[in-house]
């Protein structure tokens, strides 16, 4: 067992456990921490709770009738399930890009700037500075940068992956959360949303979930690989994946399991 | 962001979680109460009558000892009044018990003494004198708005002298009963001293010249009884004379001719000789209430016989008396009939033979009085107590009985599943039975079930396994939108354009049932034959039912052209008429082949709809298993997705089932609405529903019939939501199993 | 043998059953067409302005009469024909059958004259002479009996305009008479001012209704004097006022496209005319009027109810056996019979809310009830309560159908569930909404029973909505097309007269309904293939 700490994280999590309805456990007490401004990858075989872990930094959980959160996350000092913590301003602190490319049937524009509209903003040049600065930091500016009044419905798989992460880079998150982002995509756009992630490291933190560890491995900073529920083993991605301190993580890596 | 931003939203979120949710449960559970509501209309059809003591005192101004004769009060519960031997009558306040006025009967010859008093109709008096004569009076209550004292109502009494009859020359008779009926026709009956009978008639003939001259006759009726006449009662209309003896006969006159009065039967009405001690008429003069001195309380009215004529019947056994009966008489409002032994007073309803009410106080009644509404009451004692109850009988003539059983009703043969709320007259036995309703809706809904359940279930299995997906995306939608047609429309061409089409030409309808079947198999049959042939084998499949069509319209057409003639050679002409000759059934032009075919045709929609999402929701895998295995087409949907499909099949089934029975307007205008219960499918009938829009506009609010049509309503809610509730549930399942909405 | 075994073979395999089916899917589709293929036909024609025969028959008589149909007699031993003979007044009956073998001769006589009358039908028939009120009567042509007629009606629309303003100053007076009950029910003073200033206006209006209906009468008369003489077929003299007369033409001289221009006409005036002859004839707009505000108010009260109760079902509420009962329950209203909505209205609506208002607000004028009776208002509330499930369950089909990423991709971005529910998920159910909604109206727009007994009527004497205050009268009773046709169908005293007339209604209202509910399951279809075939 690992538990890595680290100077300043982002987000801190502490002996967190989540219990499904009907008091089914998820995870087993999980501590980790994040650095900012890199990227950390969450990988594992299915079912061993990296989704419900990230679903947990924005409170997406909460959305699940029945469950049951202990332990705390601790997003920059502050305890994310407090009472008094803002859910809605801590899911715009803390974006999430899903497994499932999931663009609203409206125009790529008003897709892009839908966080903007909820918060009330209705400045129209805000709103074409937004646009322009999230599409080409998510990679697609060039692409759609003609058609931004056209169904977002009309764009490609990985455009529209893209397109979710500009939407969420739109509201200025501290951390983007990245729900296998890649997993209904082919090859090709699998690797322009690689490009993306890599490019966005600088201004974000981001957290990915990813079954495909050479995915992990190209694009994440840190590594965390958990198995039923807990976590196995942190640590560096180059020296997880070259020199895994736990046998089940040499196990799932070498692709033993999984 | 924005913090004040921030709490609006949020706000607003709130406000709007807590108004869809108000909003969202008051909708559904406002929409539950339908139930509850309709319900609660109904239910004081069963609420148990109540009474209640309102007033009692000891008989004001009671000095002269004179025996009370009989009491009587308004309608109101104000004014009451005694009548004692003396001929006097004084009225008093019936809530404390103080004198009002007084007033003194006196016969035409001036004697103040009475024998007797009997009293009939609405407070009408038959007082006979001492010295023989006979007067019938009537008290008057009218009510009287003071315009000056803020229209405040106050009851005004009077009386009136009806009739008076002379002194017979015999002298004072044992009984006396009579009658004056609206043509001033006067009728006496005297029961002498000897134990005969004698009867005095007085009535106003037209002359030859035009001019009204006043007959009279007195005649001696014929007796043929065992036993000594005990008790007699004549109709209101001086009619019908029955008199009761005390070997347990009853003896029927008909005095309708004045000349030959008719002795029409004798009847011994108990095989025990028990001793008949009253005799009363319920309200409508038609049943004979008997009071034994056994304490027994039947009802009686002529039946027609084909051996013996009309005679004297057993209908109805009302709730007795543990003491011989003293006497009854009739509610003035409905066919409730009052009984009175030394234990007490009792109501019981004739039609439902339901015990109402029963006054007992703890001292012996000797006198007492009904309100012309039937709910007052009031009673003397033995010991000069006077009572007045108020009594609470809100739907006397529903019971369970007479809502679903058979119920013998006056001027019936025999017990009868009838329903006919209401006639002309007041004094009309409603006949409130909903089997013949329920009948009717089953009937109708399994005639139309028969049509319609094969063609939509072997319609929606064509669509959903053998069309070509070009037609289904026609057929489909276009069977849906055929849900939407207005029933008023398919009712309307049943009623006006199928029903006669099908009466001209009954002959070929039923010869099409025959062919169509027959030309099916005939040219199937060709097909396949023909489909040997090297170049039909490339025919594609999935155009079954557009090849088929003309075949199914050539059919019609040839038994159109053919239907005519065979009716002529084979039913000499008119099927109509032999149907009526040789089968005795009598062909109505709005029967259940019209039933059949309309209401066929609005649930087919239904069924088929919901058939076929079930037949299409089968995994296609389960199809490409069985066709892989060697199976044919029809094996397959037979033996593996009709299986799967059948809940959804069954529960299209049901719903369309739930349809049929509520539909109201096909029925209501392509049947007959007779509520006769015949399983004969070339009669009508009258279905709950259609039942309902016929008798509300007329019903009266609250009243029994409103009540009871509320209960049908209930009973087709019921019907529906069971139906309903089993199809939906297992639908859901359905649907969880292959996870489409 | 092998003949058994073959047999065997051929049912196992079942390809007959195969074309069985598609036989029982033939016939409910033909029985379809048939039913709209006779309302189409009977539907269609009425309004042809078809041309009028003479015929002379062997017994010497003549008939004049427009061809309905041709049939085999009852003894099959030729065909007899129906006419439609008019003339209502002089021989009782508008139709008679004819056998063929009777008739000698058949003409078109260009003469010939077709008559609508304000009563008794039509009248065909040959014009014979024109009386201007002068009491005898000169020969004339159809263009001066048209002349004549011109100025009939130039006189006829004042006596209308008077009319309106008759009606004005009844309903003026009827309103006083309702505020002096108040005040007799209130126990006000007989010199109270309020009385006093009611009374002198009553006193106004009186005597400006007198003299209004004495100007009436004056002005009827005069424009009743004109009369026309005209000759029937069995040589009957009629005199008819010109009044009366509600349109002349002459079939046999028409062209085509002169019937055209008279057909559409007709269909003009059947929408914006007033029925007569007890509806019979004449035009269906109050019943248009009455079901298109009958389904508009119905809307008002059904759509949002409708759409919330879903909201709340699938947004808000726990999703639990509970829900699960209340799902399987308002399934279930919606197979709930109509008639039995319609006695709950009655009873809940009308004699309960309704009388509690009338005892409430309206004391004074009971025992006449104002809302405690049948009236637009409680229809309304009846069909909407009727129409509530369907918009429920396709409401939250369409909400179910979103899929769940939409809601998670909104939160995410910080929306609150109220901002999902309008941003998101209302836009993305629209079309399910509306798909519920026609399929409520169109259900409304056919639905009669429940109407018949919470204030339906035959012919109701003013529409819902007028130029008095408050303009919106919801408590009147109304027409409605489904009624119109049960009413005329089977209510009128002359069912075959009526026939047309119905046929005319049934195809309106068909088509309205067909329409209606064509519209909402194309747009469920297209919705349904967006989220099956979605592009995720």
């Amino acid at each position: 067992m690992t538990t890595s700490r680290i100077e300043n994280p982002i987000i801190q999590v502490n002996d967190l456990k989540f219990y499904y309805p009907g008091n089914a456990r998820a995870l087993h007490g999980i501590d980790l921490s994040f650095p900012e401004k890199q990227v950390t990858a969450l990988i594992g075989p299915s079912g061993c709770g990296k989704s419900t872990l990230i679903r947990c930094f924005n409170r997406m959980n909460d959305l699940i009738d029945g469950c049951r959160i202990e332990g705390e996350v601790i997003l920059e000092g502050e305890s994310i399930y407090d009472q008094n913590t803002d859910i809605i301003e801590l899911r715009r602190k803390v974006g999430m890009v899903f497994q499932k490319s999931n663009p609203f049937p409206k125009s790529i524009y008003e897709n892009v700037i839908y966080g903007l509209r909820i918060a009330g903003e209705k400045d129209k040049k805000l709103f074409d500075e937004r646009v322009e600065t999230s599409l080409k930091a998510a990679a697609l500016w060039d692409e759609v940068k003609d058609r931004l009044q056209e169904s977002a419905l009309g764009l490609s798989g990985g455009q529209m992956q893209r397109l979710c992460i500009a939407r969420a880079i739109a509201v200025n998150p501290k951390v983007i959360l990245m729900d296998e982002p890649c997993s209904a995509l082919d090859p090709k756009s699998t690797a322009r949303v690689e490009e993306t992630i890599k490019e966005l490291r600088d201004d974000y933190t981001i957290i990915i979930v990813t079954h495909n560890m050479q995915q992990a491995a190209r694009v994440s900073d840190h590594t965390a690989f958990l198995f039923e529920g807990n976590l196995i083993e942190y640590g560096l991605t180059d020296q997880l994946f070259v020199k895994p301190q736990n046998q089940q993580t040499e196990d799932y890596i070498t692709g033993r399991f999984g | 962001m924005n913090p004040a931003f921030l709490k609006k939203i949020k706000r607003n979120d709130r406000i709007a979680a807590w108004i869809i949710t108000i909003g969202g449960m008051a909708v559904i559970v406002s929409v539950v109460l339908i139930l509850l509501l309709i319900t609660k209309v109904s239910l004081p059809l069963f609420y148990s009558p109540d009474s209640q003591l309102y007033t009692s005192f000891q008989l004001p101004g009671d000095k002269t000892g004179k025996q009370v004769f009989t009491l009587g009060m308004d309608e109101y519960l104000e004014t009451g009044y005694i009548v004692d031997s003396g001929g006097l009558v004084r009225f008093f306040n019936v809530t404390d018990g103080s004198g009002l006025d007084n007033y003194q009967f006196i016969s035409e010859s001036g004697s103040q003494s009475l024998v007797s008093i009997q009293r009939y109709g609405r407070l009408n008096h038959v007082l006979h004198w001492n010295d023989g004569s006979v007067t019938i009076e009537q008290v008057k209550f009218s009510p009287f708005f003071d315009e000056n004292n803020n229209n405040l109502r106050s009851i005004q009494h009077s009386i009136e002298r009806q009739a008076a009859f002379a002194a017979p020359a015999t002298g004072r008779s044992e009984q006396v009963v009579a009658r004056i009926n609206e043509e001033d026709r006067q009728v006496r009956v005297d029961l002498l001293q000897n134990g005969t009978l004698r009867v005095s008639l007085t009535e106003e003939v037209e002359s030859l010249f035009g001019a009204a001259e006043l007959v009279e006759a007195t005649h001696q009726l014929e007796n043929t009884a065992v036993g000594q006449i005990t008790t007699m009662i004549l109709s209101n209309d001086g009619i019908q004379l029955y008199a009761g003896t005390n070997q347990g006969e009853i003896l029927r006159w008909n005095l309708s001719d004045i000349e030959t009065p008719l002795l029409e039967e004798v009847t011994q009405a108990f095989s025990d000789h028990r001793e008949i001690t009253a005799l009363n008429l319920v309200f409508g003069d038609v049943s004979l209430i008997v009071g034994d001195n056994q304490g027994g309380l039947t009802t009686w009215f002529p039946v027609r016989n084909s051996d013996t004529g009309w005679k004297l019947t057993l209908i109805h056994e009302l709730t007795g008396h543990a003491e011989p009966i003293r006497s009854v008489s009739p509610t003035p409002h409905d066919k409730s009939v009052v009984s009175f032994a030394s234990g007490g007073v009792q109501i019981s309803h004739m039609t439902s033979e339901r015990f109402l009410v029963g006054i007992d106080p703890p001292e012996k009644i000797s006198h007492y009085a009904l309100t012309t509404r039937g709910d007052g009451m009031m009673t003397l004692t033995e010991q000069g107590q006077l009572s007045s109850w108020k009594l609470d009988i809100p739907h006397p003539e529903i019971s369970f009985k007479t809502l679903f059983g058979k119920v013998w009703y006056e001027g019936y043969s025999e017990p009868a599943w009838a329903w006919q709320s209401s006639a002309g007259t007041d004094d009309y036995e409603p006949k409130l039975s909903l089997s013949p309703l329920i009948f009717g809706t089953l009937k109708g809904t399994f005639y139309a079930m028969l049509f319609a359940v094969p063609l939509a279930i072997f319609g929606a299995i064509y669509t959903s396994q053998f069309a070509r997906p070009k037609f289904k995306g026609v057929v489909k939608p276009a069977v849906e939108v055929m849900a939407a047609i207005p029933t008023v429309i398919i009712g309307f061409l049943a009623a006006l354009w199928l029903a006669p089409l099908i009466e001209r030409s009954l002959g070929s309808m039923f010869l099409s049932l025959i062919l169509i079947p027959a030309a099916l198999m005939i040219s199937i049959a060709l097909w396949q034959a023909a489909r040997k042939i090297e170049p039909l084998k490339r025919v594609e499949r999935g155009f079954e039912f557009l090849a088929i069509a003309p075949v199914i319209i050539i059919a019609v057409a040839i038994a159109a052209v053919l239907g005519p003639g065979l009716e002529n050679w084979f039913f000499a002409g008119d099927l109509k008429q032999w149907l009526f000759t040789e089968m005795g059934t009598r062909y109505d032009p709005r029967n259940c082949i019209i039933i059949a075919f309309a209401m066929g045709f609005a649930v087919i929609p239904i069924i088929f709809t919901i058939s076929e999402d079930a037949l299409s929701n089968v995994p296609p895998s389960l199809k490409a298993a069985s066709l892989a295995l060697g199976a044919s087409r029809w094996q397959t949907v037979w033996r593996v997705i009709l299986p799967s499909a059948s809940p959804g099949i069954f529960a299209g089934t049901m719903i369309g089932f739930g349809r049929a029975v509520g539909e109201t307007m096909i029925v209501l205008m392509a049947t007959g609405n007779t509520a006769i219960m015949d399983l004969s499918i070339f009669n009508g009938m009258r279905p709950l529903s259609a039942n309902i829009a016929v008798e509300i506009p007329e019903a009266p609010v609250d009243g029994s019939l409103y009540r009871t049509l509320f209960l049908t309503a209930v009973i087709l809610f019921v019907m529906t939501f069971i139906v309903n509730t089993v199809a939906e549930i297992v639908r859901q399942r359905l649907r969880a199993k292959y996870g489409r909405f | 043998m092998t003949k058994m075994k073959y047999m065997n073979r051929y049912w196992r395999v079942g390809e007959p059953m195969v074309w069985l089916s598609g036989a029982a899917l033939a016939v409910t589709l033909l029985t379809a067409i048939v039913l709209l293929a006779v309302i189409m036909m009977n539907g269609l024609g009425v309004f042809w302005p078809s041309e009028l025969q003479e015929l002379r028959l062997k017994d010497g008589s003549q008939v004049v009469g427009k061809l309905i149909r041709s049939e085999p007699t009852s003894d099959n031993s030729g065909l007899r024909r129906q006419y439609k003979i008019a003339n209502r007044d002089l021989y009782g009956l508008d139709f008679r059958w004819i056998d063929e073998d009777q008739i000698v001769s058949e003409q078109t006589p260009d003469q010939l004259l077709v008559l609508e009358r304000v009563e008794h039908g039509d009248f065909y028939g040959v014009l014979k002479g024109l009386d201007a009120g002068t009491g005898n009567a000169l020969s004339a042509t159809v263009d001066d009996l048209s002349e004549a007629l011109g100025m009939v009606e130039s006189e006829l629309g004042q006596l209308s305009e008077l009319e309106d303003k008759l009606k004005a100053a009844s309903y003026r007076i009827e309103q006083i008479r309702l505020k002096t009950l108040k005040l007799d029910f209130q126990n006000v003073a007989e010199n109270d001012p309020d009385r006093q200033k009611l009374n002198d206006e009553k006193q106004v209006f009186s005597q400006k209704f007198g003299n209004l209906v004495e100007l009436q009468t004056k002005r009827t008369e005069k424009a009743r004097q004109a009369r026309a003489i005209f000759v029937a077929a069995n040589g009957q003299e009629s005199e008819i006022v010109l009044a009366d007369i509600f349109q002349v033409y002459a079939p046999n001289q028409m062209s085509i496209s002169d019937k055209v221009v008279f057909y559409l006409k007709k269909l003009a005036e059947l929408f914006v005319g007033e029925p007569r002859e007890s509806n019979t004839e004449g035009g269906l707009f109050p019943a248009i009027f009455g079901t298109v505000m009958l389904i508009f108010v119905m809307s008002l009260f059904s759509f949002p109810l409708g759409v919330v109760a879903a909201i709340y079902l699938r947004e808000y509420a726990k999703d639990g056996i509970l829900v699960r009962i209340v799902r399987i329950a308002v399934n279930n209203l919606a197979g709930i019979p109509s008639i039995v909505y319609g006695i709950f209205g009655l009873g809940f609506f009308i004699y309960g809310i309704g009388h509690g208002i009338d005892s409430f607000f309206f004391p004074e004028r009971l025992p006449t009830p104002t809302f405690g009776t049948g009236g637009l208002l409680w229809a309304s509330l009846t069909l909407a309560l009727l129409t509530v499930p369907v918009v429920i369950v396709s409401t939250e089909e369409a909400l179910g159908a979103i899929p769940r990423e939409m809601r998670e991709g909104s939160y995410a971005l910080g929306s609150t569930k109220f901002q999902t529910l309008v941003r998101i998920l209302l836009p993305m159910a629209s079309p399910g909404i509306m798909t519920g909604l026609i399929l409520a109206m169109a259900r409304a727009a056919g639905e009669v029973a429940p109407l018949m007994i919470t204030g339906v009527v035959k012919l109701a004497p003013a529409l819902p909505i007028d130029g008095n205050f408050p303009f919106f009268h919801l408590d009147r009773k109304f027409m409605h097309l489904g009624f119109h046709i049960y009413d005329i169908g089977f209510q009128s005293p002359n069912v075959e007269a009526a026939k047309p007339m119905v046929f005319v209604t049934t195809l309106l209202l068909v088509l309205i309904v067909l329409i209606m509910s064509s519209v909402a399951i194309h747009l469920r279809n297209k919705m349904k293939k967006r989220y099956t075939f979605g592009t995720f």
